[in-house]
């Protein structure tokens, strides 16, 4: 679609920029007969002369080419096999069109699908809430038992067989205690339906990170440009960590030489003298997020999401949004070369490629997770359609665990859920710190996952076959109805 | 000679109405609020049946029916569930693991007291 409407975008750049066809032809070096053929596509384009013509434009090259429709065709086709939206037949063709010709309206649809999205996710968390809530279940189970003594307790009474005194006297108490007990329980759970925190009420300060994180997309604008700040902070020649030690205040030398520190890797080091100015500089809008935030419901949930925050303005701060979605889509997220590329370690840089969602310019979309080797989840970012467990292990087929086989070297495998929605998954096993002699090593596992219908984006995608590739896989084996799988360790609590 | 029923209950104004009930019915009732001190009877004495609550603390009721059905020597005695209602997969799981009789709460006396005669003849 993109070189079918190239000259089209030509064209319209040239009459926005109030150029002629002679004034622009002449910067590109070309004649201006034959700049009108390429605007009608009656010439191929590409190469140099795309160069010369978005210099001569004074725009970027990629809006020309197509590169950033390509993407936003593909959100419309997604967007289009929705389930739930599938109604009318669509063709990738009239997608390509519409993208091409009316770019405000695709807008303007994307807009409408991503809040129809969130609101689904909304509501699945709620209806997930409500089925699993502990107190809504003990709360249950309790009015049940007090219901079930008091029933019991009034069928003894009411019989006609004789009852001693004092038979009687304990079970009329037995229905007195019972009925205080209904009573209470009913008062307690009006009273957490009545508050207006319960749709993100979570059990733990995790779950409300969780909810925290979910609620936001994972991405905060405001603090891109706190990060963005701390990067304006760099003299000339300066880099960004030294900056930042200067912000923060710490007289700490920074090493020359990566090598010079042997007790931490430079990433770490890096990253963490940049998250000692990201208080400095992003502190206050970090504190105005979560402060009154109503999945935050508790002080620990709050210092969790502010520590989350900083280390956000971190990562923003040393991958930058726009260069770091640019050489993401260029190597097509390659994280060994994305790494190398921005000075930061594999799982710094997993953990970016899942906040990349700023409207417009979004990546791929990722899940996340980190296990440790026990199963034990330490990191989640879930998708709309690939739920990730809380706790517990997650089904273990994914490659998150197979990840620990091997570390330093990336899993990749593609599966499919239940719900016949097909993920790629890839993973690698890193090591969080060099070890001290005799103590065992700290190693992570670090996953992403993609929807198979991204995953021509990505590089760990080449080389395996989809259709002798794709396993059956589960998210939590409880929940997961694959009743013959033969690496099935709890029973399935679903049918 | 009369027989023995084990109530297998935490909350004691129930385990109370069931142990009254059953005695008034000329059963021979003991009654616990623990799982494990449950099993440990279950393997020291014979019980013409035993009725289990699921949700017990520390052994839970789906614990207690696991070991008692993994032991061949216990296998076979007759054990009736309380689940509540509405708890589907509560019910699912225990007929799985090998629940005899699922009574779901809340109960009446009389069905207590049918369903215990028919599975112990008495």
């Amino acid at each position: 679609m993109a070189e079918r409407l190239i000259g089209l975008k030509i064209r319209t750049a040239r009459r926005g920029a109030s150029l002629t066809q002679a004034q622009l032809a002449a910067r590109a070096g070309i004649s201006a007969s034959y700049l009108n053929l390429i605007e009608g596509n009656k010439r191929p384009i590409g190469g140099a002369l795309l160069d010369r013509l978005a210099a001569g434009l004074g725009i970027q090259r990629s809006s020309l080419d197509g590169g950033a429709e390509r993407r936003i065709v593909e959100s419309l086709t997604e967007a289009a096999s929705d389930p739930a939206l599938a109604a009318a037949p669509t063709s990738p063709e009239s997608a390509e069109e519409l993208v091409g010709r009316h770019p405000q309206w695709v807008d303007l649809i994307l807009r409408l699908y991503r809040a129809y999205r969130h609101e689904r996710q909304t509501v699945m968390a709620l209806a997930d809430r409500l089925n699993r809530d502990p107190f809504i279940g003990d709360s249950v189970h309790r009015m049940l038992t007090s219901v079930t003594a008091i029933r019991s307790a009034a069928e003894i009474l009411g019989d006609t067989a004789a009852l001693r005194d004092e038979e009687r006297d304990r079970f009329v108490s037995v229905i007195a205690t019972d009925s205080q007990n209904l009573s209470a329980t009913a008062r307690a759970l009006l009273s957490f339906f009545e508050n207006p925190n319960v749709r993100v009420r979570a059990a733990t300060p995790m779950e409300h990170l969780d909810a925290f994180m979910f609620e936001m997309d994972n991405h905060f604008p405001t603090l891109e440009s706190a990060a963005d700040a701390l990067r304006a902070h760099c003299r000339s020649g300066e880099s960004v960590e030294a900056a930042a030690e200067r912000i923060a205040g710490s007289s700490e030398e920074i090493p020359g030489d990566r090598r010079a520190d042997a007790v931490e890797a430079w990433e770490s080091r890096r990253f963490r003298m940049v998250r000692g100015a990201a208080s400095a500089v992003a502190g206050a809008e970090a504190r105005r997020l979560v402060e009154n935030h109503a999945a935050l419901g508790s002080d620990e949930a709050r210092q969790m999401a502010m520590s989350a925050l900083l280390n956000y303005v971190a990562g923003a701060a040393l991958m930058p949004y726009e260069p770091f979605l640019t050489a993401a889509n260029e190597m097509r997220y390659d994280l060994d070369r994305l790494s190398r590329l921005f000075g930061v370690s594999y799982e710094q840089a997993s953990h970016r490629l899942a906040t990349l969602h700023r409207p417009g310019a979004e990546g791929v979309r990722f899940a996340f997770m980190r296990s440790d080797p026990s199963g034990y989840v330490t990191k989640r970012l879930p998708l709309a359609r690939l739920p990730l467990p809380r706790y517990g292990t997650a089904c273990p087929l994914w490659p998150i665990y197979r990840a620990f086989q091997t570390p330093g070297v990336t899993v990749a495998g593609f599966g499919e859920l239940p719900s016949k929605d097909r993920f790629l998954f890839f993973a690698r096993a890193v090591e969080k710190s060099p070890p001290a002699a005799a103590s065992p090593r700290h190693i992570l596992s670090v996953m992403l996952a993609c929807s198979v219908s991204e995953a021509d984006h990505v590089v760990y995608a080449d080389g395996i076959d989809r259709a002798s590739a794709m396993i059956p896989v589960g998210t939590v084996c409880r929940l997961c109805p694959r009743a013959a799988c033969a690496h099935r360790q709890e029973a399935p609590l679903v049918a | 000679m009369k027989a023995r029923i084990l109530i297998v209950e935490d909350d004691p104004n129930i385990g109370e109405s069931l142990d009254f009930i059953l005695r008034r019915a000329e059963f021979d009732v003991e009654l616990v609020t623990d799982g494990a001190v449950a099993l440990d009877r279950i393997r020291h004495q014979a019980y013409a049946a035993v009725i289990l609550d699921i949700m017990l603390p520390g052994m839970n009721g789906f614990d207690l029916l696991r070991a008692v059905r993994a032991d061949q020597q216990l296998a076979a005695v007759p054990i009736i569930v309380l689940t509540a209602k509405g708890q589907e997969n509560d019910r699912r799981t225990a007929e799985a693991i090998g629940a005899s009789v699922f009574i779901t709460k809340p109960f009446s006396n009389a069905e207590i007291v049918e369903r215990i005669r028919e599975l112990t003849g008495a």
